[in-house]
């Protein structure tokens, strides 16, 4: 794992999610790429202004379903037709009414584990650091009642001088140099 | 810029309520295409008058296309009931064409007419009204012995008399609270106080009262309505599950009418400003909820009757499996569940206003074959044996019900111009108006 050193990035505090989204808007509009916004809820127009990718959640989910259906179903038709075939009541052995129940158990099994890991999985999560936390009002505000914007330094754009001089054009609270 | 500014007002803070709130003069035109739908496919349906086969099946085709508006005004009271008691943004949004639709209940009031003066051609039960004239149609073979001793058993709820009484009460009880509903809805626009918190909670509390009792009170009669006048149609069988059925098919109906009405009409406005994204994507996830609760019972019930095969019960399955019925089946598992499940998975079709005009209608159209594999097969010579040839009449299943519910729609069209399309006095409408994603 490559051993990170230096300056992380630049973040700006607000007191409102607007400007949070203006100085957003604008930091992409002014060419920026790697930059992450904070706040202690939801703000769905930030993702906006970032143009958030979507996730592959969705389809994991999807994909983990068909699997869950197709492994439910399978096994039932396994079981039942050559596995340990069983006389019911002189049904067929491929009763396909009757493992439709499992099937469905196993689809939603399957969709659930899918999405809750696939999320785990493209999301990075557990993480145990971040540089962020280094900066004392992120620490204090992040959860609370603070809105932050950071635009790290791997951006081709990113100038310690020149970004941290775009940022207090937004007026913010204050603009923290965050080292990893 | 400054901290001062809070984002309330400027390109993110809330729209202005539309000065014209009245229902845009389209609808007009689209309430002639449904006069000119009506004419035309009236007109059609005479052909059927000529013969014998075509009668009877004009008869069922109208039945049919009767309760497709019964579930339409029913599942509308069903769910501006819920929509009072639950709240939400989605159901204020939608609160004016389901008041529309419920309006149209004294029209199926007279559309049942014909049904009630016809029955002895449709129900067992009505051709033999009594025990000793059951007894005497057995004698003669015209019905088996089961017909004849479960029809005598059921006389107390299965009898012209019975369904004349019952059918009054479940009318009278409908028109009641859509009366009440409707007109209390009026008021509370013209409200003197309109806009303060005591007259929000006033009229909160007063439809709450209403509604919550009478949503328990509606499912129990609409069940007992779709017994007596659907099931009933096999007499020998039973399904405690059948009014629930037909309670959820008139949920997926409604939402799939509703989300479409609201659709057409967000191009122009006032719509156009209080239709968000949101709302429709809500009431897209609720129809999505709708579609898997169908199947969940339809399948239940059939899966019950299949472990059970028993002879009382399983016919029913038969008649609507063997000799041709499956291809309905097959096409109203595809249509009515498999399409619809698959096409609202997505977030983003439900959320787009275009896609979601196609669905909503292809939702619609999935009801017409599920109550056609419903009605046709209760019939001797349907039952188990779907055939075209020497049986033109069975066409009347798509003339007739197209026409009955263009009249339907015509009158709900008119209902919906009679209203301003959106209510006032009520705490949502200032939240319709706020940005998409409030800050």
């Amino acid at each position: 794992m490559p051993v990170y050193e230096g300056v992380y990035g630049l973040i700006a505090e607000f007191n409102t999610p607007t400007e949070l989204v203006n100085a957003t808007k604008a930091a992409h509009n002014a060419g920026y790429r790697r930059m992450e916004c904070y706040t202690p809820y939801p703000v769905e127009e930030a993702a906006e202004a970032l143009h958030f990718h979507k996730t592959g959640v969705p389809l994991m989910c999807l994909l983990g379903g068909i699997m869950g259906l197709i492994t439910g179903y399978g096994m039932e038709i396994w079981v039942n037709v050559w596995g340990y075939p069983l006389n019911i009541a002189g049904r067929p052995l491929f009763s396909w009414p009757a493992f439709v129940i499992p099937g469905y158990e196993w689809t939603i099994l399957f969709a659930g584990l899918s999405a809750a890991f696939g999320m785990l999985a493209q999301n990075g999560l557990p993480q145990l650091y971040h540089p962020l936390f280094n900066a004392a009002n992120f620490r204090d505000g992040a959860t609370t009642d603070k809105f932050f914007l950071c635009l790290e330094a791997h951006d081709p754009k990113f100038s310690v001088t020149e970004t941290r001089v775009f940022l207090e054009g937004f007026s913010p609270v204050s603009v923290v140099e965050v080292d990893h | 810029m400054t901290h001062g500014n809070s984002g309330h007002h400027g390109p993110n803070g809330p729209k202005q309520l539309p000065s014209v709130l009245a229902t845009p003069a389209v609808v007009g035109a689209w309430r002639t295409r449904a006069a000119i739908v009506a004419v035309v496919f009236g007109l059609l349906s005479l052909v059927f008058l000529g013969s014998h086969e075509g009668r009877n099946h004009l008869l069922r085709a109208y039945l049919m296309g009767y309760m497709t508006c019964f579930n339409f005004c029913g599942g509308a009271l069903a769910f501006l009931m819920v929509q009072y008691v639950s709240g939400g943004k989605w159901g204020q949004i939608l609160r004016r064409p389901l008041e529309a639709m419920t309006r149209t209940w004294w029209l199926l009031v007279v559309l049942f007419l014909p049904v009630l003066f016809l029955m002895k051609h449709l129900y067992v039960w009505a051709a033999f009204p009594n025990k000793s004239a059951l007894l005497n149609a057995y004698h003669q073979g015209l019905i088996t012995h089961e017909q004849q001793l479960t029809a005598a058993s059921k006389l107390t709820m299965l009898s012209p008399t019975s369904a004349v009484v019952e059918f009054f009460i479940v009318f009278a009880f409908m028109g009641l609270v859509i009366t009440l509903l409707n007109r209390w809805s009026v008021q509370r626009d013209a409200d003197p106080q309109a806009g303060t918190v005591a007259s929000f909670d006033k009229w909160r509390v007063r439809f709450e009262n209403l509604s919550g009792p009478s949503i328990l009170l509606y499912v129990i009669l609409m069940s007992m309505f779709v017994i007596v006048f659907v099931k009933s149609l096999d007499v020998t069988w039973y399904s405690s599950v059948y009014g629930l059925q037909f309670l959820v098919a008139q949920g997926y109906a409604v939402l799939a009418l509703g989300i479409l009405t609201l659709i057409l009409l967000s191009r122009y406005e006032p719509m156009k400003t209080m239709f968000r994204t949101t709302e429709q994507h809500d009431m897209g996830k609720l129809a999505f909820a709708f579609v898997m609760l169908n199947i969940y019972l339809t399948f239940a019930e059939f899966l019950i009757i299949w472990s059970g095969n028993l002879p009382d019960e399983i016919p029913w399955y038969l008649h609507r499996i063997h000799g041709g019925w499956w291809y309905i089946c097959t096409a109203d598992v595809i249509c009515h569940w498999v399409i619809p499940f698959c096409i609202l998975l997505s977030r983003d079709i439900k959320r787009s206003k275009s896609k979601m005009i196609w669905v909503t209608a292809f939702m619609i159209f999935a009801r017409f074959i599920d109550m056609f594999w419903l009605i046709e097969p209760n019939f001797n010579d349907a039952a188990g044996n779907l055939h075209l040839a020497g049986n033109f009449g069975i066409l009347a299943y798509v003339t007739v019900p197209i026409a009955v519910v263009a009249v339907w729609v015509f009158f709900y069209l008119t209902e919906l111009m009679k209203r301003p399309l959106i209510n006032v006095n009520d705490p949502h409408t200032e939240e319709l108006l706020e940005p998409e994603h409030a800050h």
